[in-house]
């Protein structure tokens, strides 16, 4: 098996925007992904969830698109579309009929270069009613919902920017003005701060055309980029760290949090593939023991969010049966952890794990929207749009002795953070003392 | 202006020529045992996905042993007669492939992705599951546990929470349909490996089965890989016929049902009866009514309660369609404090649908959004096999698919108008709302929806919860 290469070029516009197209003609669809290399880590203190609220406000019409009209624009033509925001970045996407990809660049040029144009305080309100609602949907009415915030919380320090939540608090959206999406639109929402990736059945000389007619007159931010300075950390949590939050759930459940290396450090790769053998599938270490052997766990999980500013996060949980003695729980998984900490995976267990990373490479550059993801990402993240092609050889050369060590060097006691959920009846039993 | 030159050019472009698309065509063979075998080539595309089709789903169990059909399913892969669970994993990873065996309402479906070089190897394994599955007693224990644990976390989740309590209100305590497909407390307390066991017999006929395979199939013949490994299954002594589906509603009063749950932060609302089965002469007609009432961005609910309104992160309305009539809903989730006023205009959308026509261009988008997003839906083999399978359980003609983009636009504003009328009916909707009833029980009452009936959840004690449910349940069949 191998996965087909993904050939693209690599240029910019006058103004700074990167852009990156690559021909598939298999389907006639063509998907349009732009990053901006803008996410909640630039958000301001008291500005928590403005990067996402701000994401909603870029489906609320522009100079020449009125509001939602973007989005109704894009589904009457047949396509689908979204926008996403995450710690390091805000991403708009657009999968639609290859005949339509013109209308699709058209609708975001419109809202780069003329979102402020429609701006209204309505509808700001309104979209912040919406995500406010999002949020409660989403974590606050959700069993175990606030983890992320906690572990986020826990992970990095008060000053760091990935202290906070992509989705930010209540109190602070009620605080975002008009003002404040203005500022944040001139600031980071410039040709200079983005990635265009095309991807489909496209000709690159047309596709080269349009986005010079309609991306080439934005102006660039010259202040681009921001320098949020050093926002190294330590490799350590510099000693243990634990909560106990009483909550509406029924079964009790451990999360455990480390800090990892940045995003495209090698020994994430590593992670990424312990988290396979950990946790990934019936096949795993945690689930055959924990699920199936000793049947003390209702589900397992392991896993990286990789990070590029400082450290990167490893997390994982599992959910106790009920009755289970936790502690006991807490101790196995932990063994588990230092089990592959201590002696590298065995050959078939890894070519297991690296044969399952190879399939789901496979199953998701399947589609034309992953791949103009991946290429925004890599291209934005690392300056390295090319990483889409080289990401599964680094996973396939990553030897079970680089498994070992970076288990060793993230799953320490004191780098970690554990999380307790109990049900409230359990708590007021007298388990949370403080 | 930058430059003399505009920032943004105001004209919108106009669209290219669309490149022609149909359905990929597939080919269907017989073999001698009954199984028919459907091929869809995909040329480039290297991951194939076959599955295999086994009808008789959880709508045939008996009420006492429901879960009974879903649980089967899952202790399929929990070993076979060469396997042990683990080592079936094991060959299926070393294959690079991922397996999965599940039950819906209307089939039971094997499902193997693989490279398309391994798929021989990969069909063997599926062979091992779907026949020679061993049921072993005490891994069919651990998943009915698992599926009971899995019961107490649906209750915790407010939206888990609000489809019992729904699908509990709006269908008749006879139909199949009133519970979970994967069961209740009850009825998954009394499952075994036998169960299972016979659950599987009585679907094990060869004749009723297809096997789907879509990928890219050069140098591939499905037709004899399938003949040499599922040719000699014969049926099982104890298949039963399958047979029609009660999906009677409770009531046809419209009534409220408010589950009581402290401390939430919002309500999930679901508002609906039962709706349509898959294979009615309308289906076009309802999909474009759906995707304008609530299945689009801009339908008629989500402008409204979102856009309009602020009152959630979106609201949606639509049919879950099957061989018998599943439900018809509307829903959202929504601020604690506009749980009302968020039903009422619910309420309000349900009715103008059945009032008059559509808006031209509503209709317009909406089936433009369907035939345009047609070849969207099938870029990967996963998704073109999961169409025909789709297409197989509901037992539609072959053609269906390839008749979709005609019949879609041949839809006019008064086929959407009968279709509301026929299949969204307000008036003999349950309406379940699942929150802090303290932040709305007051402007409920007022509001005169229909008859109230309240429960609370008491998140100390899930024991006495799932009982009380249980109570509350025998009281109004």
């Amino acid at each position: 098996m191998s996965v087909p290469a993904v050939r693209f070029t690599d240029e910019r516009l006058a103004n700074g925007l990167r852009l990156i197209i690559a021909e598939d003609h298999l389907a006639p669809v063509a998907a349009v992904n732009i990053w901006y290399a803008v996410g909640s880590k630039h958000e301001v203190p008291g500005k928590t969830g403005f990067a996402h609220l701000f994401e909603h406000v870029m489906f609320q019409g522009s100079a020449h698109v009125s509001k939602a009209e973007h989005i109704g624009i894009i589904q009457s033509v047949g396509g689908t579309m979204n926008g996403t925001t995450w710690l390091d970045r805000t991403n708009y996407f657009e999968t639609v009929p290859s005949h339509q990809l013109e209308l699709a660049l058209w609708l975001e040029a419109d809202r780069m270069g003329t979102l402020l144009d429609a701006l209204s305080q309505e509808n700001l309100d309104n979209q912040r009613d919406v995500v406010k609602n999002e949020k409660r949907w989403s974590y606050d009415n959700r069993p175990y919902g606030s983890w992320n915030e906690r572990t986020l919380a826990g992970v990095f320090p008060s000053e760091h920017p990935y202290h906070h939540t992509a989705i930010g608090s209540m109190e602070d959206l009620d605080a975002a003005s008009l003002e404040d999406v203005k500022a944040f639109f001139r600031t980071h929402y410039a040709p200079n701060n983005a990635v265009l990736s095309i991807v489909g059945d496209v000709d690159p000389t047309v596709v080269r055309g349009w986005v010079e007619q309609y991306f080439g007159g934005i102006p660039a931010n010259p202040a681009l980029p921001i320098d949020l300075g050093d926002l190294s950390l330590p490799l350590s949590l510099g000693g243990e760290r634990r909560e106990i939050v009483p909550d509406r759930v029924p079964l009790p459940r451990i999360y455990v949090a480390f800090r990892a290396p940045v995003y495209g450090d090698p020994r994430l790769d590593a992670l990424d593939l312990a988290g396979q053998i950990l946790a990934g599938g019936k096949g795993s270490r945690l689930h055959r023991r924990l699920v199936r052997d000793e049947r003390l766990a209702q589900d397992v999980a392991l896993f990286s969010l990789g990070l590029i500013g400082g450290a990167s996060v490893t997390a994982g949980w599992v959910t106790a049966r009920p009755g289970v003695d936790l502690g006991r729980l807490e101790a196995l998984f932990w063994e588990e952890l230092q089990r592959l900490a201590t002696e590298p995976p065995s050959d078939d267990e890894l070519a297991r794990a690296k044969a399952l990373t190879e399939a789901d490479e496979l199953e998701s550059l399947q589609g034309v929207a992953e791949r103009a993801d991946r290429l925004s990402m890599y291209a934005t993240l690392f300056d390295d749009p090319d990483l889409i092609n080289r990401m599964l050889p680094r996973y396939l050369a990553v030897t079970p002795e680089a498994i070992r060590d970076a288990c060793a060097t993230v799953f320490r006691e004191d780098n970690r953070f554990v999380l307790t959920y109990l049900p409230v009846d359990q708590a007021v039993d007298g388990e949370v003392a403080a | 202006m930058i430059g003399g030159r505009p920032v943004v050019l105001a004209e919108r472009p106009s669209p290219g020529y669309p490149r022609p698309y149909a359905f990929p065509p597939f080919t269907r063979t017989s073999l001698a045992n009954g199984l028919s075998v459907i091929a869809v080539d995909l040329p480039g595309r290297p991951l194939v996905d076959a599955s295999l089709v086994i009808p008789g789903g959880a709508a045939e169990e008996a009420a006492a042993l429901a879960g009974a059909t879903v649980l089967m399913a899952r202790a399929l892969t929990e070993g076979t007669e060469r396997y042990d669970a683990v080592a079936l994993v094991e060959a299926t990873e070393r294959l690079g492939a991922s397996l999965h065996a599940e039950a819906g309402w209307d089939a039971v479906t094997i499902s193997i992705d693989v490279p398309a070089e391994r798929l021989a190897p990969a069909l063997d394994l599926m062979v091992e599951v779907a026949a020679r599955p061993t049921f072993p007693a005490d891994e069919v224990l651990r998943l009915r546990d698992e599926r009971l644990n899995d019961l107490l976390q649906a209750r915790a989740d407010p939206g888990r929470r609000a489809e019992e309590a729904f699908i509990r209100a709006v269908y008749a305590p006879t139909s199949p349909y009133h519970r979970p497909a994967a069961g209740t407390r009850e009825s998954v307390a009394r499952l075994t490996a036998e169960i299972a066991r016979a659950e599987l017999a009585r679907r094990f006929d060869p004749a009723r089965m297809t096997l789907i395979v879509g990928g890219d199939l050069t140098g591939i013949d499905v037709a004899a890989l399938a003949a040499q490994r599922f040719g000699a299954w014969r049926a099982h002594p104890d298949v039963t016929p399958i047979g029609s589906t009660d999906a009677a509603p409770a009531s046809i009063e419209r009534r409220v049902q408010v589950i009581h749950r402290p401390g939430d932060v919002q309500t999930e609302i679901r508002i609906g009866h039962p709706g349509a089965a898959r294979r009615i002469r309308e289906f076009h007609a309802v999909s474009v009514m759906s995707a304008i009432l609530g299945g689009l961005f801009n339908s008629r609910l989500n402008r409204k309660l979102r856009e309009e309104k602020g009152y959630t992160y979106g609201a949606a309305a639509g049919f879950d369609l099957r061989r018998a009539a599943g439900p018809f809903s509307a829903r959202a989730a929504v601020a604690t404090a506009v749980t009302v006023p968020a039903v009422q205009e619910t309420l309000l959308e349900l009715e103008r649908i059945r009032d008059g026509l559509v808006e031209a261009d509503e209709l317009a988008a909406a089936r433009d959004y369907l035939v345009g997003v047609f070849p969207l839906r099938f870029e990967t083999p996963g998704a073109v096999v999961g169409a025909l399978v789709g297409q197989v359980v509901q037992g539609l003609p072959d053609d269906e698919l390839l008749r979709y983009r005609s019949s879609i636009e041949a839809v006019t504003r008064e086929l959407v108008l009968a279709a509301a009328r026929t299949h969204v009916r307000p008036s003999e909707a349950a309406i379940v709302l699942v929150g802090d009833a303290d932040g709305f029980l007051p402007a409920l009452e007022a509001a005169q929806l229909g008859p109230i009936t309240l429960e609370r959840d008491d998140p100390a004690d899930h024991a006495d919860a799932a009982d009380a449910a249980d109570a509350a349940d025998a009281a109004t069949s």
